[in-house]
């Protein structure tokens, strides 16, 4: 028999305890909360899937790192070990340190766009997008189609269209477009991954017109797995040594540390340019703090260090991305719609089909995922219309062909037995699907209205209702 | 009994490297005179700041181990707010990474051109994200902040007639809001009475404006209030807090000194308004409003700070220590800002130096020396840090205008340092003191835009 099991290459050390609801405290709760998972106490939750970002759990080695900590304010000994880490494994030579991801985002923006250019990507994510608008620039999405279409098996939905690219260089000029941004994986199209292939021929076109490529490399080395697994001429390559061709491709990056390196808090940006990296200092100690600590604490930076040393180990990697495909393939195996392939930090139920007959405008992901909460207390969150916003220029809810719900898995958190209770919950509402009733806005703010919107069910005052309805 | 101790004893240590005075020459021109390029390992005592570099308690420990790291809604940000509610008195409360951000939002909202922020005195981020939001920040100190040697006891006041003649100057409609800066940290840690926040209040009352505060160091601000003003020292410093932010509509506050973190920062408002624009900032370019850009863990870490900062065995301790240094220099001749403030001692580098022109920035050569004989890290703050000081009233940048005071600050950081380095900074001072003649004024080689003591670099003339 070929073994095939993904046990986890790690025992635990600290426990955090969880609290057991009732499905009336439950339905208390999400009322309280606007049926918006995010406004929900992580008190009542029991399984936490709403995001993969900062929620996992460090290792005795980070840990022990927390306690060397070098809270100097200039000059942090925790500094250099981040800086010689990710110049080792991202391979970028000047590192400027962040609070998190999107104070990255936010100095990348402000540095290289202008009011009037255009930052393709492959799909947009909604922070990086509204800091491209602030900035003055215009998103525009050159993903491959088939990232669009939750059922296709392609084995790289996260691709650039080169088509696509070239045509938008075509009719803006390259002049226009500072960079392009480009997800590895991508995470709005469920966590899919680029091919190395791609990258390579991405960088090759944005280099011939003077376009600057910079990564999100927040889940890469996620990224770096499956170009192992699928693309045959890596099969033998280190995810180190992989993660430094992918970054070779690129003129920088931009990183949350809360997801790959397996960190708490923390981020960095990493560029080659020596002027953009001294207009990124100069940026980042008004906005984030001197850039030898970037707003974090010493201790953080080097726990981000030691994360980074471990994150990029095959056994982590495999065990990491074996136990999502544990989860979709239960889920998978009763019937139940997902994107298909299963990617790497999540499973995204396709609401669309998970609830055929409810219309967009009652925001069919939104109701599934409060639903979920008011069935087991997992909690997931809405990944479709909600998150997409409002057209800028028309002002209506733009319904993106993806209306999905995400469990996202925080890093060596859950075990086997969280992640059957999760799959069970799923699958018994989707054989009461009937039951479930779609939303409205109560509350609807202006800029990613996702974390704090408020809604109320269309008919009655549950979002899922005991019996299936007449 | 006249020794104070520590109300406190030594859970975890860090180890020191030892450096020779020829080891710290070569390190100091490869950082070009600039003591925050130097790396912390090659600094012996570092008083650069007290911001962020502070010893947790064991129970700020505990608190570390037990974040929920939840991104949203966690618990640790619920015990966060609960006892910041208790302390402040504030209802709406936004979590930040440290206290720049919170600086950075609230002049993203209420700055802009044309704009006029007054203070009694911006520190050098506030300066900052005033000035890059297009807005002008002018400091209006009592008159007494500029004379080093002057002992009035609340020296971190405000101008209350230079406000109403500033108001009177530019119109009530330049001006979004008022700030007192509690302690008042670049005119050398010093305090602000109640009296005067009252007299403050009630101008900004009569001309409709917002009072904020920048609290970084409300606690040291609230203990200086009991021991100093009449009629305060029989209520608490809990008391006295209150009041204090019970006067103001906002705040911000860099948890990195009084909250007794390494990390962290808040922003507190009562208009709700203000509220939702600040939280969708907030979210943007910091985090979730549960949790700001922070772990869980630093929230918990706040809460349990806040709430061991305002033992007045602990503030006594901390007063103290700062005043143990400053009764010792000023014994040995040695110029200091009088009387000491709350967190730290300015030594008066013009009158310590007065051979060195001030374009060649005596408070800098001061610092150099100070690390250059003993291995002690301290700042500038003079005019490196403040030499492009805008005038009252307008927005434009002189680069050739030096600062009112040439100072450099020997900050404590909390709880971290014994009374036996303190004598060896002391030493290592007087030494100073008795060679300032070999003391070289320095040039400024490489100017950035903004902020540029950070990163600027030096020549010795």
């Amino acid at each position: 028999m070929q073994r095939r099991s993904w046990a986890e290459p790690f025992k635990i050390k600290v426990v955090e305890h969880l609290r057991m609801t009732t499905r009336a405290e439950r339905e208390r709760a999400i009322v309280e909360a606007g049926y918006n998972t995010f406004l929900l106490r992580s008190d009542d939750v029991y399984i936490d899937l709403l995001t993969d970002s900062g929620t996992s759990a460090m290792s005795d080695r980070q840990w022990a790192g927390m306690m060397l900590g070098d809270e100097a304010y200039a000059g942090s000994a925790n500094f250099y070990h981040l800086e010689s880490a990710v110049r080792e494994f991202y391979g970028y030579k000047h590192v400027i340190p962040t609070h998190q991801g999107r104070g990255a985002e936010h100095i990348l923006s402000r540095s290289c766009i202008k009011p009037g250019d255009f930052v393709p990507g492959n799909m947009y994510f909604t922070t990086t997008r509204v800091h491209q608008e602030l900035a003055g620039g215009q998103f525009v999405d050159v993903i491959i189609d088939q990232a669009h279409d939750p059922g296709s098996e392609f084995a790289f939905k996260g691709n650039v269209d080169l088509d696509k690219l070239a045509r938008l260089i075509e009719r803006v000029g390259a002049r226009r477009i500072p960079y392009l941004a480009l997800h590895a994986t991508v995470n709005m199209a469920g966590g899919q991954p680029i091919s190395m292939a791609n990258a390579r021929e991405v960088s090759a076109l944005c280099r011939r017109h003077g376009i600057k490529v910079f990564l999100d490399a927040t889940r890469a080395v996620e990224n770096c797995y499956f170009i192992k697994t699928r693309e045959p001429e890596y099969a033998d390559r280190s995810l180190a040594e992989i993660l430094r061709e992918l970054c070779s491709y690129t003129d920088g990056c931009t990183m949350s540390g809360k997801k790959d390196c397996l960190v708490n808090i923390g981020g960095f940006l990493a560029v080659n340019d020596d002027d953009l990296a001294d207009a990124a200092r100069n940026m980042v100690v008004i906005y984030e703090g001197l850039h030898t600590y970037g707003g974090l604490a010493g201790r953080d930076m080097e726990a981000m260090a030691i994360g980074i040393h471990e994150s990029v180990q095959y056994d982590h990697m495999h065990a990491r991305i074996g136990q999502v495909q544990y989860l979709g393939e239960i889920i998978e195996r009763e019937g139940v719609p997902i994107v298909r392939p299963i990617g790497g930090h999540g499973i995204f139920l396709n609401a669309l089909e998970f609830l055929p007959n409810m219309p967009r405008e009652q925001f069919p992901a939104q109701a599934l995922a409060a639903a979920l909460y008011v069935d087991s207390g997992v909690r997931a969150m809405e990944r479709g219309a909600v998150s997409a916003g409002r057209d800028p220029e028309t002002g209506k809810n733009s319904f993106p062909q993806l209306e999905l719900v995400r469990l996202t898995i925080p890093r060596r958190v859950y075990t086997q037995a969280h992640m059957d209770v999760t799959a069970e919950s799923v699958v018994a509402l989707y054989q009461q699907r009937a039951r479930i009733v779609g939303l409205r806005f109560t509350y609807e703010p202006k800029h990613l209205r996702f974390f704090q919107a408020r809604f109320g069910p269309v008919e009655g005052d549950r979002v899922l209702r005991d019996q299936d309805p007449p | 009994m006249k020794t104070i101790i520590e109300p406190f004893r030594i859970k975890s240590v860090e180890p020191i490297r030892m450096t020779t005075q020829e080891q710290r020459e070569t390190v100091l021109r490869e950082a070009g005179f600039n003591l925050f390029l130097v790396r912390a390992t090659d600094v012996i005592i570092d008083l650069l700041t007290d911001s962020g570099t502070g010893a947790m308690s064991s129970e700020q420990w505990a608190g570390i181990m037990r974040g929920d790291e939840s991104y949203a809604g966690a618990d640790s940000f619920y015990r966060f707010q609960e006892r910041i509610r208790e302390l402040t008195g504030f209802e709406h409360i936004l979590p930040t990474h440290q206290g720049r951000a919170s600086e950075r939002i609230l002049f993203e909202l209420v700055g802009g051109p044309g704009k006029v922020i007054p203070n009694n005195t911006h520190f050098d981020t506030t300066r900052a994200n005033v000035e890059h939001s297009g807005a002008a920040a002018v400091d209006l100190p009592i008159a007494e902040a500029a004379d080093p040697a002057c002992l009035h006891p609340f020296k971190g006041n405000m101008d209350v007639a230079a406000l109403e003649r500033l108001i009177a100057d530019v119109g009530r409609e330049r001006i979004p809001l008022v700030m007192v800066t509690i302690t008042n940290n670049s005119g050398g840690g010093q305090p602000v009475s109640l009296e005067n926040l009252r007299a403050v209040r009630a101008v900004c009352d009569r001309h409709g404006l917002p009072l904020f505060l920048d609290a970084c160091r409300f606690a040291e601000n609230a203990f200086l209030i009991k021991r100093r003003e009449p009629g305060q020292a029989g209520r608490s410093v809990r008391e006295i807090v209150l009041e204090m932010f019970g006067l103001a509509d906002g705040a911000t506050i860099s948890a990195k000194k009084d909250g007794l973190a390494n990390i962290g920062g808040l922003l507190l408002l009562r208009d709700e308004t203000l509220l939702h624009r600040a939280s969708n900032l907030l979210i943007l370019t910091e985090g979730f409003i549960t949790y700001g850009g922070l772990a869980g863990r630093d929230l918990e870490a706040m809460a349990q700070g806040f709430k061991e900062v305002v033992h007045e065995d602990y503030l006594a301790y901390r007063i103290r220590s700062v005043e143990y240094v400053g009764e010792r220099l000023a014994a040995a001749g040695i110029p200091i800002m009088q009387p000491p403030g709350g967190h730290a001692i300015y030594i008066d580098a013009a009158a310590l130096c007065p051979h060195i022109p001030r374009e060649q920035f005596p408070g800098q050569a001061v610092v150099c020396g100070l690390y250059r004989i003993g291995g002690v890290r301290t700042v500038e703050i003079g005019s490196v840090m403040f030499g492009t000081e805008t005038p009252p009233g307008s927005n434009r940048r002189d680069a050739r205008s030096p600062a009112r005071l040439e100072l450099v600050r020997l900050a404590m950081p909390r709880r971290v340092y014994t009374q036996s380095h303190m004598d060896y900074v002391v030493e290592v001072c007087c030494e100073l003191g008795s060679s300032r003649r070999e003391l070289r004024g320095l040039r400024m080689v490489n100017e950035p835009p903004v902020l540029r003591h950070f990163t600027a670099r030096f020549e010795e003339v």
